[in-house]
């Protein structure tokens, strides 16, 4: 190649680049560090004027009983969520594999599979509908107390509600990798195991789960991610009430930032997600980057 | 196989309540929004006893209608449109420089970062951005999905284009094709399977979005895209239930049609997605 073409070459590749790169500085990595100053702040998110108060914000965070509650909310509802969606999408996934014939999977996995593409609000919107008028008319028919309630009524259970539908929806795509997973799983190794006597069970904890650990670890993140910033089934459903009994820490950011004028604060939660998310990543990659070499 | 074979009953019978459990919801969605009030409050889930289109009129007569079904089509393909070449084409760039030259290798870690940013980090400052640059308006909200749509976009083709051998590329460039010669007549075609997964993933995501359309277009009606129209008419249905079952349908249908015919690229699209990243 000639030197000058090279050259033509080289300005090319660098000519594609500038737009996207651009973009991306001035609406992502611009906003960051925009973030992170305003969380420095006592910012309303309206004037034009703030002052620098240091870690204020974030000692605040931890400090407030609002936005504590929140965070545990947040926490308690992340760790139900994934316990329940990994192991439904995992049992769901043996189901399909060792139970069910050829054709019928297809049509299984057709119809768990569909919930994903719909609108997180539209679902959260019709379920509300569904919580509201439906299931009492359905308790009243049954004469059962439990049903006749609104389960999003009361502080003590709305959370059972909002977890109900965010599972509905949220185990679709989980479900779906796990069986691509399995499938991955060559077929002789369990023949091999088989003749060496192992049990079920042994099969599972054995083969299954080592070789599927790349696949588990990546739905497990995604789910965990899709729990601490929960905000459009709660939106949706219960804007954080009864008595901020479902305030999760995203649409107590929104509340705080739109509503509130704090905009300051709610900037610094964010970071606080942004840096727990982070933390959590990072470990559970770590972890079951030591199980993976451990199996080989 | 005589062990087996409650479990395998235990196990249908599960399955299909869990078939059930998902066909629900829909099933009263689509009953209800045939359904004048009486008709379903005197029961919910049997068949509508004729076609009342009531419901769907009165949802179509909103003078703003027209605007939110058109506000979510331009959105969603303008910003698709985008997507569909720019991230292409800049990952092109940086799956071949990215060995050689410190540029694209950083460009790309870059890129990437922004996977595990949560949206609420952002939520304040792009909004003040926004104000501030007058692009609180669809053009805004089309621009700020291209962007975002970068680190997954460039994470997968990077990944794609490792699978497409150089020779080709190198043989295109000593017949004289320039490098966008050479993308779009070579690699461009064979990456079509990684570009299907990307439109698929995208155009559910924006499609469906809320969060960015509340912060940036929920200023006036004639904004609204379909999720912002459906959320902010929550109060206005309290008493019609009928009337919210129907908007529901016009954003639960498009999509049942769509995962009807392309069921197949979805699921395997969204997989691929997950997976890769």
């Amino acid at each position: 190649m000639g030197k000058a073409k090279k050259n033509k070459r080289e300005r090319t590749f660098f000519l594609i680049t500038i737009v996207p790169l651009m973009l991306y500085l001035l609406l992502f990595v611009v906003p960051v560090f925009m973030g992170i100053n305003y969380s420095l702040t006592n910012w309303d998110g309206l004037s034009g004027k703030y002052r620098y108060i240091g870690l204020g914000n974030y000692i605040n965070i931890f400090t407030n009983k609002r936005t504590v509650k929140s965070l545990l909310f947040t926490g308690k509802y992340t760790i139900l969520l994934v316990l329940i969606v990994m192991v439904l999408a995992m049992l769901l996934t043996l189901a399909l594999t060792y139970l069910v014939s050829k054709k019928l999977r297809t049509f299984y996995r057709s119809v768990f599979f569909f919930p994903a593409v719909l609108s997180l609000v539209t679902v959260g919107l019709t379920w509300n509908q569904i919580f509201y008028r439906v299931l009492p008319a359905i308790g009243e028919i049954l004469h059962s107390d439990l049903l006749s309630k609104n389960i999003l009524g009361s502080p003590k259970t709305a959370i059972w509600g909002i977890l109900l539908v965010n599972i509905w929806q949220g185990t679709s795509i989980p479900f779906i990798m796990l069986l691509a997973g399995i499938q991955n799983i060559p077929a002789d190794i369990y023949e091999a195991a088989k003749i060496d006597g192992a049990n079920p069970f042994q099969l599972f904890c054995k083969i299954t789960v080592p070789y599927m650990l790349p696949v588990i670890n990546v739905a497990f993140v995604m789910v965990l991610k899709s729990g601490i910033t929960v905000f459009d089934y709660i939106q949706a459903m219960t804007e954080g009430g009864p008595i901020q009994s479902t305030e999760s820490a995203s649409v107590l950011i929104y509340q705080l930032a739109f509503s509130d004028s704090k905009a300051g604060l709610a900037t610094a939660y964010a970071v606080i997600l942004l840096i727990i998310i982070a933390i959590v990543s990072a470990l559970q990659m770590k972890i079951s980057s030591k199980f993976e070499v451990g199996q080989v | 196989m005589k062990r087996k074979l409650p479990l395998q009953i235990i196990g249908y019978i599960l399955l299909c309540i869990l078939v059930i459990i998902i066909i629900f919801p829909i099933w009263v969605t689509f009953v209800t929004a045939f359904k004048t009030t009486e008709e379903s409050t005197r029961n919910f889930f049997a068949f509508p006893t004729r076609l009342y289109l009531g419901n769907f009129t009165e949802v179509m007569s909103d003078s703003h209608f027209g605007d939110y079904v058109r506000n979510s089509l331009v959105i969603t393909l303008a910003s698709i449109s985008i997507i569909a070449v720019m991230i292409p084409l800049v990952s092109y760039a940086i799956a071949r420089n990215r060995k050689q030259n410190k540029y694209y290798a950083a460009l790309y870690v870059l890129f990437i970062m922004s996977i595990f940013a949560p949206f609420q980090v952002l939520m304040v400052p792009l909004t003040q951005l926004c104000t501030k640059l007058h692009i609180m308006n669809q053009a805004g909200v089309i621009i700020i999905y291209s962007t975002f749509a970068l680190g997954q976009g460039v994470f997968l083709f990077c990944g794609y284009y490792k699978s497409i051998p150089i020779e080709l590329e190198e043989a295109a460039g000593l017949d004289g094709c320039t490098v966008l010669g050479t993308f779009f007549r070579i690699v461009y075609p064979l990456a079509k399977p990684m570009t299907v997964t990307v439109i698929i993933l995208n155009t559910l995501w924006i499609w469906n979005d809320f969060l960015l359309p509340l912060l940036i277009l929920n200023k006036s009606a004639s904004m609204w895209t379909l999720p912002i129209y459906q959320y902010n008419f929550k109060s206005a249905y309290t008493f019609d239930y009928n009337l919210a079952f129907a908007s529901f349908l016009f954003s639960i249908v498009p999509m049942i049609i769509l995962y009807a015919f392309l069921q197949k690229y979805i699921i395997e699209g969204l997989t691929a997605g997950a997976v890769k990243s």
